[in-house]
C-alpha cells in the first residue's frame, strides 16, 4: 500500500473545497472528485501512465455526497485505490454516496448553517454592528466548515473500506438533536424580537404585531410551502401600493 | 455566485454577508445588511439537497442591496427597502435560472460515459477549472446586471410607491414573520421542538424588556 505523503493529503483537501465547480445533472459532482482525487493517483500510479488516465477517467463518473462529507470518501478511497481492485472501489464509492449526501444535508445545510443565520440574526436584532454580525457568522461558520472537512479527510483515511460500518458509530442523532433544539430557541428569541420591529424600528403598531403572531404560526404549520404564497404576496402588495403611486 | 456551489462555499455568498458587502461598496454597509437579513430570513428555506433546484438568494441579495444603497431617497426609507426586497425576490429568480443554464452547460463539459476514454488528467482539471470560471462570470454578471436594472427600478418608482413607512414595515414584518415560522419544521416542527422554541420566546421577550 502506497504511504501518502502530507501535501498530497492536503493537495486533496485544498481541491476538495472546490469539488462542485463542474456541478452538472448528468455526473452530479464526479468531475469533481476526479479533480480533488488528482494529486493522490498521481502519487500512487506513478510511473504507470496507463493505470494512472485509467484510474482518473474511473473516478470521473458520476458521485454525488455533500461537499463537505466528500474528504471522508476521498481519504477512504486514497486508502482504497493502493490496496484493492477498481471494482471494490467502485462498489464502495456506489455504497458511500447516499448516506454522505444525506448525513451533510441533515447536519450542515438543514442543521450547522440556519443555527449560525439565526444566531447572527439575533445579533443584528439585538443592535450588534454591521462588522459584528456578518464577521461573527463568517468565522464561527467556517471554524465548524473546515472542521468538518478537515475530520472527515482523517476519518476516511483511518477507516478506509470500514467506513460505512464506522459512520454508524457517530452520534449523529445526538448532535442532529442538539442543533435543532438550539435552533428552535434561537427561532422563537428572533421571532420575539422581529415582531418588536428590531431591526428596522424600535416600536410597532398592535396590529402589526398580532398579524405577525398569526402569520408566524401559519407559517410554523406550513413550512416551506408558505414561501411562494408569501413572495407572491408582498409582491402584490408593492406592485399595487406602486400602481396606486403612478396613477394617481 | 462562485462560494455558493462552486469555490470554496464559505457562506460569503449567503445574502447576510453578499448584501452587507455590496452595501460596503457604496458606502452604506448596515443599509446592506438589513437589506441582506430580510433576503436571509426569505432563505432560511432553501435547502440546496441533491439535484434540487432553488432561487439563487445571495447575488440577487447583492445587487437589491447595490441598487438599494445607492439610490438616493427623497422619502422615508422604508418603502424604498419593500420595494428593494421585492426586487431580490424577484431577481433570485432569475439568478436561480442561470445556475441551471450553468449545470446544463457543464453536461456538455465534463467527461461522460463512453466520451470518459478520450478524456485525459489534463483535460479533467482543465474542465473543472473551466466550469468553475464560468459560474464565476455567471455570478458576477448577475449581481452587476441585477444592480443595474435595480438601479434604474428603484429610481423610477422610488416616488410612486405609495405604502406609508408604517404600512411598509408592516408587509415586511408579516412577510418575514411567516418565513422564520417557515423554518421551524427545519429542527423538527412544533410538536418536538415547542419547548425549545418557547425557551427562545421568553429569552427573545427579557432581552427586550431588559434593552
Amino acid at each position: 500500500m502506497t504511504v501518502l505523503p502530507r501535501r498530497v493529503l492536503a493537495a486533496t483537501l485544498l481541491r476538495s473545497f472546490a469539488i462542485q465547480g463542474s456541478w452538472n445533472y448528468r455526473t452530479l459532482i464526479g468531475c469533481g472528485f476526479a479533480f480533488a482525487l488528482l494529486p493522490v493517483l498521481r502519487t500512487i500510479y506513478n510511473g504507470r501512465p496507463d493505470e494512472y488516465q485509467a484510474a482518473v477517467q474511473r473516478h470521473a463518473a458520476v458521485f454525488n455526497s455533500h461537499p463537505y462529507l466528500a474528504p471522508m470518501a476521498l481519504g477512504a478511497v486514497s486508502v482504497l485505490e493502493s490496496s484493492e481492485s477498481p471494482e471494490v472501489v467502485e462498489r464502495f464509492k456506489s455504497a458511500v454516496r447516499g448516506s454522505l449526501g444525506s448525513l451533510g444535508d441533515r447536519l450542515i445545510w438543514a442543521g450547522f448553517r440556519p443555527l449560525c443565520v439565526l444566531l447572527a440574526l439575533s445579533a443584528l436584532m439585538l443592535g450588534a454592528s454591521w462588522f459584528f454580525v456578518t464577521g461573527g457568522f463568517l468565522v464561527l461558520y467556517n471554524v465548524g466548515h473546515v472542521a468538518t472537512r478537515v475530520w472527515a479527510l482523517r476519518f476516511g483515511l483511518r477507516h478506509g473500506k470500514r467506513l460505512g460500518e464506522q459512520l454508524r458509530t457517530v452520534p449523529v442523532e445526538r448532535v442532529q438533536h442538539v442543533m435543532q433544539s438550539v435552533g428552535a430557541f434561537l427561532l422563537g428569541t428572533c421571532l420575539v424580537l422581529l415582531l418588536a420591529g428590531r431591526p428596522f424600528t424600535q416600536e410597532t403598531s398592535l396590529p402589526w404585531t398580532l398579524a405577525g403572531i398569526v402569520a408566524a404560526a401559519i407559517g410554523m404549520s406550513f413550512g416551506a410551502r408558505c414561501r411562494m404564497p408569501v413572495v407572491l404576496a408582498i409582491s402584490a402588495a408593492a406592485l399595487i401600493s406602486l400602481a396606486v403611486g403612478v396613477l394617481a | 455566485g462562485l462560494d455558493a456551489t462552486s469555490f470554496p462555499q464559505a457562506m460569503f455568498s449567503r445574502p447576510l454577508i453578499a448584501a452587507t458587502l455590496a452595501g460596503w461598496a457604496f458606502g452604506r454597509p448596515g443599509a446592506g445588511l438589513l437589506l441582506g437579513a430580510l433576503v436571509e430570513i426569505f432563505s432560511l428555506v432553501i435547502l440546496p439537497f441533491g439535484a434540487a433546484r432553488y432561487p439563487e438568494s445571495g447575488t440577487a441579495a447583492a445587487a437589491a442591496a447595490a441598487a438599494y444603497t445607492a439610490t438616493e431617497h427623497t422619502g422615508p426609507p422604508e418603502p424604498l427597502l419593500l420595494l428593494a426586497l421585492v426586487f431580490a425576490l424577484a431577481w433570485e429568480q432569475v439568478a436561480g435560472a442561470s445556475v441551471i443554464f450553468t449545470r446544463r452547460l457543464n453536461e456538455r463539459l465534463v467527461p461522460y460515459g463512453t466520451s470518459t476514454r478520450n478524456f485525459s488528467a489534463r483535460q479533467v482539471a482543465q474542465r473543472h477549472l473551466l466550469a468553475m470560471a464560468i459560474d464565476f462570470v455567471r455570478g458576477g454578471w448577475a449581481v452587476v446586471l441585477g444592480a443595474l436594472i435595480g438601479v434604474v427600478l428603484l429610481r423610477v418608482f422610488e416616488g410612486s410607491l405609495q405604502a406609508s413607512p408604517g404600512l411598509s414595515i408592516g408587509l415586511i414584518l408579516t412577510a418575514t414573520a411567516t418565513m422564520l415560522g417557515c423554518a421551524l419544521p427545519l429542527f423538527g416542527g412544533f410538536r418536538q421542538r415547542w419547548l425549545s422554541l418557547g425557551l427562545g420566546l421568553l429569552c427573545g421577550t427579557l432581552l427586550l424588556v431588559l434593552k
